[in-house]
């Protein structure tokens, strides 16, 4: 863990923490999902961008999955910053989800 | 956003959110009551409304509430905020002396801004899953209408059915699509509805025959969602996924009872096997939902923390069991002290879920802000190993 906090902020580091964000109903992490679309990062800033989706625009955990993110990311003290963005186009798509998340939800 | 300028967002959030959730609450509190009525206590009769309205309390008045305050955190738009303050005034209404088509009036409004906010989002990303819901709403909306020409909430009984039916297999349907079912699988489905649907249409000029063809199409979802959810797969995976999945699957078997009811017997108005029809879709199926979906949804609603608990077993326990009680030895067996005592449990599990509810979310709140002062403390005098969040996923 110490090194999580002197590592410097990389696309990379902030992927490993959003891997602990897990969707409660699925049981799979926002990333593995394939939820998160960008990570844009301003090392000098200290700022982090998120350009994320939901699996569908009816869904009501944006708040939910927002306070996760910030929660994990603030662990970080290099993190000054985040912003997160839902976008909906593109739509999710199962097929963006990793091949451990398919393997947890039963694909063949 | 700063987290300060989070922080502060999240609290004037909840602060917006909190009343109507209170209000959904009263709203139950109300139909409990009226539910102890029906079952035949010795209450004080203040409150005779309350039975007499207990359905649309219970369907419209909380569950309408909480659903409708869902879709309006999700569309994120103010006016869909109209739908829960509306059902769950209205509901209210109709225990008070207010004029007697006010509370009709007020919820049937409530559904039409729901079925609004499922126009919007459609708008927004057109879904078949989107659309079932919003075929959910409808169903309120004829239900409310029923009731404002004067029916007996005993009437449209199925149409309240729908609403939830609906708008649940609209959100499995959804979520489903994780699994990769084959566009036959999801065809099956799709027709389950539409008989459903058809069924509910029917009701409106022959309750009877449509409460046949509804059982049809209620049975066949169920089956569906017992073979293909998602729930048999995550229910495989610890901790509070495992207990959502194991509340969507035992829901599923209610569900399943419930069809063939109405499907076999059609049963309308009184009667043991009506009690068993509804309570079976009420309570077996639309309640476990509730007690699946709560550790989701009242963080996302209230934006509150609510830690998943081992303990959340004991209302899902009770509540199915007190249930085959109540149907199996009050119904079927036709014992009166089995179907009474099964129906007392049967509020009890709900009672239960609240303040097992309220406590996580209390002691969770607390534990957060003795987090920050230490924290708070600790910034200003040295850097401090802090544990990785995230969502603990409890104890396995």
């Amino acid at each position: 863990m110490l090194g999580l906090l002197t590592e410097s902020l990389s696309v990379e580091l902030v992927c490993r923490l959003l891997r602990t964000v897990i969707d409660p109903e699925l049981g799979v992490n926002i990333v593995d999902l394939g939820l998160v679309y960008a990570i844009v990062i301003d090392d000098d800033a200290g700022t982090v961008a998120l350009e994320m989706t939901l699996t569908t625009p009816g869904c009501p955990l944006s708040g939910f999955l927002d306070d996760q993110i910030r929660g994990c990311l603030a662990q970080l003290p290099q993190v000054r910053e985040v912003a997160i963005t839902l976008v909906w186009d593109p739509p999710w798509d199962p097929e963006a989800m990793s091949d451990d998340a398919r393997r947890a939800l039963g694909w063949g | 956003m700063s987290d300060a300028a989070h922080l502060s967002e999240a609290a004037r959030l909840r602060r917006r959110r909190a009343p109507l959730v209170g209000l959904g609450i009263v709203a139950l509190f109300a139909g409990l009551w009226g539910g102890l009525i029906r079952l035949g206590l010795q209450l004080p009769d203040d409150l005779t409304a309350a039975s007499v309205q207990h359905g649309p309390l219970m369907a419209l008045g909380f569950l309408g509430t909480l659903i409708s305050l869902e879709r309006a955190v999700a569309t994120g738009r103010r006016w869909a905020y109209a739908a829960p303050l509306a059902a769950a005034i209205g509901a209210l209404a109709t225990v008070t002396r207010a004029p007697i088509a006010l509370g009709p009036a007020l919820v049937t409004f409530g559904g039409l801004v729901l079925l609004a906010a499922h126009v919007d989002l459609q708008h927004r990303q057109p879904s078949s899953h989107n659309a079932v819901m919003g075929l959910g709403a409808v169903a309120w909306c004829a239900a409310g209408a029923d009731w404002l020409a004067g029916a007996d909430a005993a009437g449209f009984a199925p149409l309240l059915a729908g609403f939830l039916v609906l708008t649940i297999v609209g959100e499995r349907l959804e979520l489903t699509r994780a699994a990769r079912r084959s566009r036959l699988v999801r065809m099956l489905l799709e027709a389950a509805i539409a008989v459903f649907c058809v069924g509910l249409g029917i009701s409106l000029a022959n309750e009877r025959l449509g409460v046949h063809v509804a059982g049809v199409g209620l049975a066949a979802q169920a089956l569906w969602l017992a073979r293909y959810d998602i729930a048999r797969h995550t229910v495989r995976i610890a901790g509070v996924t495992r207990y959502m999945a194991v509340a969507l699957l035992t829901g599923y078997v209610w569900l399943l009872c419930a069809g063939v009811l109405w499907a076999v017997s059609a049963p309308l108005y009184f009667g043991p096997a009506y009690d068993a029809s509804l309570h079976a879709v009420f309570l077996g199926f639309v309640m476990s939902m509730v007690f699946a979906h709560a550790p989701v949804i009242v963080p996302a609603v209230l934006r509150v923390p609510l830690p998943y608990s081992r303990g959340f077993y004991a209302q899902l326990v009770l509540l199915h069991v007190s249930l085959a009680v109540r149907l199996i030895g009050g119904d079927l067996l036709d014992d009166d002290v089995l179907w009474r005592w099964g129906g007392i449990a049967n509020e009890t599990a709900i009672l239960l879920f609240l303040f097992a509810t309220a406590f996580a979310v209390g002691h969770a709140r607390r534990q957060t802000r003795c987090a920050d002062r230490r924290r708070a403390g600790a910034a200003s005098s040295a850097r401090v190993e802090l544990p990785i969040g995230g969502i603990d996923p409890g104890p396995r």
